[in-house]
């Protein structure tokens, strides 16, 4: 079972009530439901779209689809970005009569060998019709929202010198260099609280993360939490980056371009890698490091080689919080047992009890963006996807955009700040 | 029977989602992704495209560096439609009332 660790109240804020899956619920302000909920015991939140096999969160970095849930009447909604506030009612979705129990699941054991929808119910016309009537009944994602909501956001536009994507290490490094060279700078960063992976992992830890964060914005930099990149429009007016937040629309237009959009975490291709319970190892960092929450009491970390130092890290800050961990690199597995929560890894070597299976698998660079920039990005097994291509000074193949740490290919938290700091240096001798 | 080994887990594609795909003759990320549905859900290929285009890079034998992505589009993450309502870039139709 997942714990709250003792003597962290100040990183928790206040305690508040919540309701998930019709259970009531303590949580705290700093916490996001996807913690709150797996710190309390609700662990299916919804359910997959094809198959009806059960889903938590994977990544809890906002980018997975393993957390949506319905969020006082508003559906699809991701637990890991929703902060905890009192009141609050958690439903799960895509499920009858509920996430733990979806009669729908028997989807999966039907077509245990997999569902070709090519071929599925075409040999009849009258049964492709009568198919085609109950798959869209039952696909979609989400019941539609309660009630409309008719506040529209304001709109509100920058205009500047350097405009960094992403708070991680890499990003806050390049913000605090270009500001302090004198560059008017705004950074957009994603998640409840900048600092990307630093937040994650013990090595850096949450005062890195806000040492980090306070040299960008003492330097002069504007940075804009919770606020997601989400296009580029080269044809408007010369050139336009679209930023979400909850309650705004920024339109940035900026003379450079830095991506430190960081690798999203990825899973690694084992039998039933997409358990709940089988999550990726910096959510496990994150939820020790950011949320003084332990995942599991028995993990078994499921590990690439070339992640050998990362996980040494992990495991060692588990242990210490009183986790029992298990190291198996990823060729050993042989499948994970357990139906609706991970219990057991079997392995070439035997079996492993667990509560837990955290996968370490190279992060996949973030290369939407420079994509949508026109930027040159090319797979690279090595780097877990495809990577943003850099010369020496961090510029990419587009003039005036540049990228730095792990979206152009894995590198750490400490390395990818160096790196930031390095091209963050450049941009403004440019 | 082995369990599945799931690349996407929006769409619940499998690794032999992937592997029929390319024994049907769609090799082309962009065909894998039109053929098995990956990379369309709500991460919109954030957790898959990596790990499905190294497997294609394995099962076809290309060099990992011949495969292209499949093209980024706006939204890169999903996106309430008001938050968008008020862009001054947002195409407006002629017959919008409160112009």
């Amino acid at each position: 079972m997942a714990r709250r660790l003792a003597g962290n109240d100040a990183v928790r804020g206040d305690a508040v009530e919540l309701r998930i899956a019709d259970a009531s619920v303590r949580a705290y302000t700093e916490e996001s439901i996807a913690a709150a909920a797996l710190a309390s015991g609700t662990r299916v939140m919804s359910r997959s779209l094809k198959y009806h096999r059960p889903r938590t969160f994977f990544c809890l970095e906002g980018h997975c689809s393993g957390c949506l849930v319905r969020l006082d009447g508003v559906p699809n909604l991701r637990a890991c970005q929703a902060p905890c506030a009192h009141g609050l009612e958690v439903e799960g979705q895509n499920a009858f009569p509920s996430t733990e129990v979806d009669l729908l699941g028997a989807v999966d054991f039907l077509f245990a060998r997999g569902l070709d929808h090519h071929t599925l119910m075409t040999g009849s016309s009258m049964l492709n019709r009568l198919a085609n009537k109950v798959v869209r009944q039952l696909s979609g994602l989400g019941k539609l929202p309660a009630r409309a909501n008719t506040e529209l956001p304001e709109v509100q536009r920058f205009d500047v010198d350097v405009c960094v994507i992403g708070g991680g290490p890499a990003g806050l490094a390049a913000a605090a260099a270009t500001a302090r060279a004198g560059k008017r700078t705004v950074l957009v960063d994603d998640q409840l609280r900048p600092g990307g992976s630093m937040r994650a992992d013990p090595r850096t830890g949450r005062s890195a993360a806000e040492s980090s964060l306070a040299a960008a914005t003492g330097a002069g930099a504007t940075v804009l939490a919770r606020s997601t990149a989400v296009g580029y429009f080269p044809e408007d007016d010369g050139g336009v980056l679209v930023v979400s937040a909850p309650d705004r629309l920024y339109r940035i237009f900026a003379r450079s371009w830095i991506w430190a959009t960081g690798g999203y975490v990825v899973n690694l291709p084992f039998p039933e890698n997409d358990r709940p319970g089988v999550i990726a190892a910096r959510a496990v960092g994150r939820l020790l490091v950011d949320h003084a929450i332990v995942a599991g009491d028995k993990i078994c970390l499921v590990e690439v080689g070339a992640l050998a130092d990362d996980c040494t890290a992990l495991a060692g800050a588990l242990t210490r919080a009183g986790a029992e961990v298990t190291r198996v690199p990823f060729e050993n597995v042989i499948t994970v047992r357990g139906r609706s929560w991970a219990s057991q890894v079997d392995t070439t070597t035997g079996k492993i009890d667990c509560d837990i299976v955290a996968v370490a698998a190279i992060p996949s660079p973030a290369s939407e963006g420079p994509r949508q920039q026109k930027c040159q990005v090319v797979l690279d097994p090595a780097a877990g996807g495809f990577r943003v291509t850099v010369d020496d000074h961090g510029q990419t193949t587009t003039p005036g955009v540049w990228a730095c740490g792990d979206v152009t290919g894995y590198r750490g938290p400490a390395a990818a700040a160096a790196d930031g700091a390095r091209v963050g240096t450049n941009v403004a001798a440019a | 029977m082995a369990g599945k080994i799931v690349l996407c887990r929006c769409e619940d594609v499998t690794l032999s989602d992937v592997e029929h795909s390319v024994s049907r003759g769609y090799v082309d990320i962009e065909e894998v992704k039109r053929y098995t549905g990956f990379g369309t859900g709500p991460c919109q290929g954030k957790e898959c495209l990596g790990p499905v285009a190294t497997a294609l890079a394995r099962l076809t034998g290309e060099p990992p560096g011949a495969i292209a992505p499949f093209t980024s589009r706006p939204p890169i993450a999903p996106t309430p439609l008001r938050i968008l309502a008020r862009d001054p870039g947002a195409h407006r139709f002629d017959d919008d009332k409160d112009e």
